[in-house]
């Protein structure tokens, strides 16, 4: 009965070491994904972020479950305060010298609770405000 | 207490309970059986899956029967659809953010005199 872990699939135009390095290096996850407490690619290490809509933030908490350098990243994804305990894996391939296959899989989305302040239209508004006000900040600096 | 389908499907027993119900409904008993549950505890998941709408109980002479209600399991895939909205918009920030450090080093390369920093 569990729920389908979402898998997204994305190729970039750019090598495996420079997307490991986005998805790793605190500095450019802070660039395109969001303003980590601290990072280490090391199984066991944990970090935190906060997002979610302009009323209500929410504080993700964040464990490493497995790092294979250049290869896979994964962690676990949980709100601070909600019951309800995911996982996110980040996998590269790489596909000739120049492009890298990304593969997103985030499963256990569902044991998550479905609470006034944690409705689903709060929180699609949020991350659209979150990813569009941070992405555009982003290109205007460049 | 809540009552919705996030909170029908949170726990392993009330999952495994939907699974062997939906395949066959089954009176109160034959799903006890099916489980190294006391009966009470089997008892108390059906009553909350029952409040949660994902089971109904249809009385059938002197038995009672659990039949399975899954529409509201739809509610789950919409609510995973609005994270797959949430990946797909971290990712295109993510292929913009790798298209940009590319600009950027070309800039570098071209006129690295020019080029200030904020």
């Amino acid at each position: 009965m569990k729920g389908q872990p979402i898998v997204i699939e994305r190729v970039y135009e750019a090598p495996v070491d420079r997307v490991w390095k986005a998805l790793t290096d605190k500095e450019q996850m802070k660039k395109w994904y969001f303003q980590v407490s601290d990072f280490e690619p090391v199984v066991g290490f944990e970090f935190q972020f906060s997002g979610g809509t302009k009323t209500e933030t929410y504080i993700h908490l964040c464990k490493v479950t497995q790092v294979v350098p250049g290869r896979k990243i994964a962690y676990t994804w949980r709100y601070e305060g909600y019951e309800g305990i995911s996982e996110v894996s980040f996998e590269l391939f790489p596909e000739g010298v120049k492009k890298t296959r990304l593969v997103l899989t985030h499963e256990g989305i569902e044991s998550f609770p479905k609470q006034p302040n944690f409705g689903r239209e709060s929180f699609t508004a949020g991350w659209t405000s979150i990813t569009g006000k941070m992405l555009k900040e982003f290109v205007e600096q460049a | 207490m809540r009552r919705d389908v996030f909170q029908a499907i949170a726990d392993p027993t009330r999952r495994a309970i939907i699974h062997l119900i939906s395949r066959q409904s089954l009176n109160l008993n034959a799903v006890a059986e099916q489980f190294d549950v006391s009966r009470p505890a089997i008892s108390k998941h059906i009553k909350i899956l029952t409040e949660c709408g994902l089971i109904i109980i249809k009385e059938q002479g002197r038995e009672r029967v659990c039949e399975a209600r899954l529409q509201k399991l739809q509610e789950v895939s919409q609510w995973v659809e609005q994270y797959r909205t949430f990946w797909n918009q971290k990712l295109d920030a993510l292929g913009d953010f790798l298209d940009l450090e590319d600009e950027d080093d070309a800039l570098k390369k071209r006129k690295p005199s020019k080029r200030k920093k904020k």
